[in-house]
């Protein structure tokens, strides 16, 4: 049984703690949610253990830390339902031959570059229970993400999603984000299954068909919420609950199936009809309570398992300082060449380029998924959150330095102004806690 | 074919086939790396708690439930009692040798740790036991007089992998 008493408090104090540093990180104009995942480092042994270890151990017991997590994980479950809710398939089929190239640079480039890293890392940083394929591939699929709910909620405060390089970065990263998760959700399968009693081929073919009753099946059936809101202009709480089931139990299935719980609610959320007021109505009821109450204790936990303090000595820290320069190398050279090549100005391109090395929540949870199948040992997961990080907290001074507002060049109609304010407003709201 | 159509055809063969093409010969590479032998996980110690008592701050190990932690990252390794003894000890792995110092928690009740001792460990991997058996000593390197302590520890079943 938890010690509620101790839980309780770790809630409050985490909450207070990363609203505080939140606030703060505003005022440098970052998004919240960099303050909050900088506050989850500061409240685990890298700062709080370290100064006040003993402080440290009452609060955080480490038999308390598996409810931590439990609550932790329900709110990233629920949270990316919303993510795969604020992505819309049928944006992405618009998009011009930048768009196209962009993404898919934005993909293989940092993924390449990762893979080559980990030629270097493999011997160094990781051990023999683990492949060099699947540590390679891991690393590749960790590098290549995008944060597209930070991404959407800096596009919407520099008042850029109507751009020409909002819409591209946007589309970007959603194609980003799907792929990354497609790649993470092989990578899980292959790893489950060499320590698991199915077969690979059978893991494989049940996800494929739950693929294709969760887009041929209960697509229909989402259809018909969407139809009860337009009549009624709301959903009953029997409904909203029954959506809520719906969530739940894809993400169970994804885990029976051997990959993760998180595949599961991103696929309902991407499944889930896209008119803008519809979508606005689900989030409005889902994500106070994720945003301000359940993704903070993921912070929490995640700094929990960082430990600046295994980076010890000057090897360690060159490591480090390597997977940010092959991330932001990949991730901002890769987009920004892609960019350029599709006929976008430098400083355009070097804009898009930035914004794709936005990895902050989305990269989170990914280090947590391989930590948790040890394809990655606490100190490179240390070192990759630092990452995080540092390409998260870059985005926003770097972005104002190459792409100052009076350069940017607006194109209304796209999207007609409306209509671009609805989604804007959705997108600001799958930004997480950044709003 | 358009010339913008035909750049964007070239463009996407340099930046994305061409690098997929790369990432195969990578992986085909890193298959003859090899990575330090996995220490990660629980071991049980087996050690006489008698001859713990001879050691400088050998009380602290001598506690009913011996299990430690490994967490390990490649050549480095961070071993810690689960069991509630706040007793952390930083290493490194040689090969198949493991050698740590253990650092005992400020205000332990061994009042022979008072003067900051540090307890030496060092350890072999057994790998005709499959990785699975710890051979070795703890000792204390700045007592002269006190001998050293031979261990055994055997790994606890390794947590399936992609567990919560």
């Amino acid at each position: 049984m938890p010690n509620l008493f101790t839980l309780v408090l770790q809630i409050t104090v985490i909450l207070a703690v990363c609203r505080l540093v939140g606030s703060l990180f505003r005022k440098f104009h970052q998004p919240r949610v960099v303050g909050e995942m900088f506050a989850g480092i500061l409240l685990g042994p890298s700062l709080l253990g370290w100064i006040a270890p003993q402080f440290s151990a009452y609060l955080f017991p480490p038999s308390s830390l598996g409810f931590l997590n439990a609550l932790s994980q329900v709110g990233v479950v629920i949270f990316m339902f919303l993510v795969g809710l604020g992505i819309n398939p049928k944006e992405l089929k618009h998009q011009s031959h930048a768009a196209v190239l962009v993404s898919h640079v934005s993909i293989t480039a940092p993924f390449v570059l990762a893979s080559l890293l980990a030629l270097y890392l493999y011997p160094r940083v990781s051990d023999d229970s683990v492949s060099f394929t699947n540590f390679a591939l891991f690393m590749g699929a960790a590098m290549s993400i995008t944060a597209f709910p930070v991404l959407a909620r800096i596009l919407n405060e520099r008042d850029m999603m109507q751009t020409r390089l909002g819409t591209i970065a946007i589309a970007c990263a959603a194609v980003d984000d799907v792929t990354g998760w497609c790649i993470l959700a092989y990578i899980v399968v292959l790893i489950r299954a060499a320590h698991g009693t199915a077969s690979i081929w059978m893991t494989l073919g049940g996800i494929l068909l739950f693929v294709v009753i969760m887009i041929y099946g209960v697509r229909f059936l989402l259809r018909g919420l969407e139809r009860t809101f337009h009549k009624y202009g709301e959903i009953s709480e029997n409904r909203m609950a029954f959506l809520l089931l719906l969530a739940l139990g894809s993400a169970l299935c994804t885990e029976r199936l051997g990959i993760h719980l998180l595949f599961g609610s991103f696929l309902m959320g991407a499944i889930m009809p896209k008119e803008p007021k519809f979508v606005r109505y689900i989030l409005d009821r889902f994500e106070t309570i994720t945003i301000t109450l359940l993704l903070p204790l993921f912070f929490a936990f995640t700094g929990l398992r960082t430990n600046v303090g295994l980076l010890k000595g000057p090897a360690m820290w060159f490591y480090c300082g390597l997977i940010i320069l092959v991330a932001t190398g990949g991730k901002l050279g890769g987009s920004t060449i892609a960019g350029r090549l599709s006929g976008m100005p430098l400083r355009e391109a070097a804009g898009l380029g930035t914004l794709m090395n936005t990895r902050g929540l989305m990269e989170l949870v990914i280090l947590n998924i391989g930590l948790d199948i040890k394809v990655i040992s606490p100190a490179l997961f240390s070192m990759m959150v630092l990452m995080a990080l540092f390409t998260t907290f870059m985005t926003t001074p770097v972005l104002e330095w190459i792409c100052p507002d009076r350069i940017l060049r607006p194109e209304f109609g796209k999207v007609p102004a409306k209509e671009a304010q609805l989604q804007g407003s959705i997108m600001e709201s799958t930004g997480g806690s950044a709003a | 074919m358009s010339g913008s159509n035909r750049n964007f055809v070239l463009a996407y063969a340099f930046l994305v086939i061409l690098p997929l093409v790369g990432l195969a010969g990578i992986l085909k590479a890193g298959r003859s790396l090899t990575a330090p032998i996995s220490i990660d996980g629980l071991w049980t110690l087996r050690v006489d708690s008698t001859q713990l008592d001879s050691l400088p701050c050998g009380k602290v190990l001598a506690v009913p439930d011996k299990t430690i932690a490994i967490a390990q990252s490649g050549r480095t390794f961070v071993l810690t009692f689960p069991s509630g003894q706040r007793l952390t000890a930083s290493g490194t792995l040689d090969g198949t040798k493991l050698r740590a110092f253990l650092t005992p928690p400020r205000g332990s009740s061994d009042n022979s740790c008072a003067d900051g001792h540090q307890l030496s460990l060092l350890a072999s991997v057994d790998r005709r036991a499959g990785s699975n058996l710890l051979n070795g000593t703890l000792s204390a390197p700045d007592c002269q007089s006190c001998a050293s302590v031979g261990f055994h520890a055997e790994r606890q079943a390794p947590a399936s992998k992609g567990g919560h």
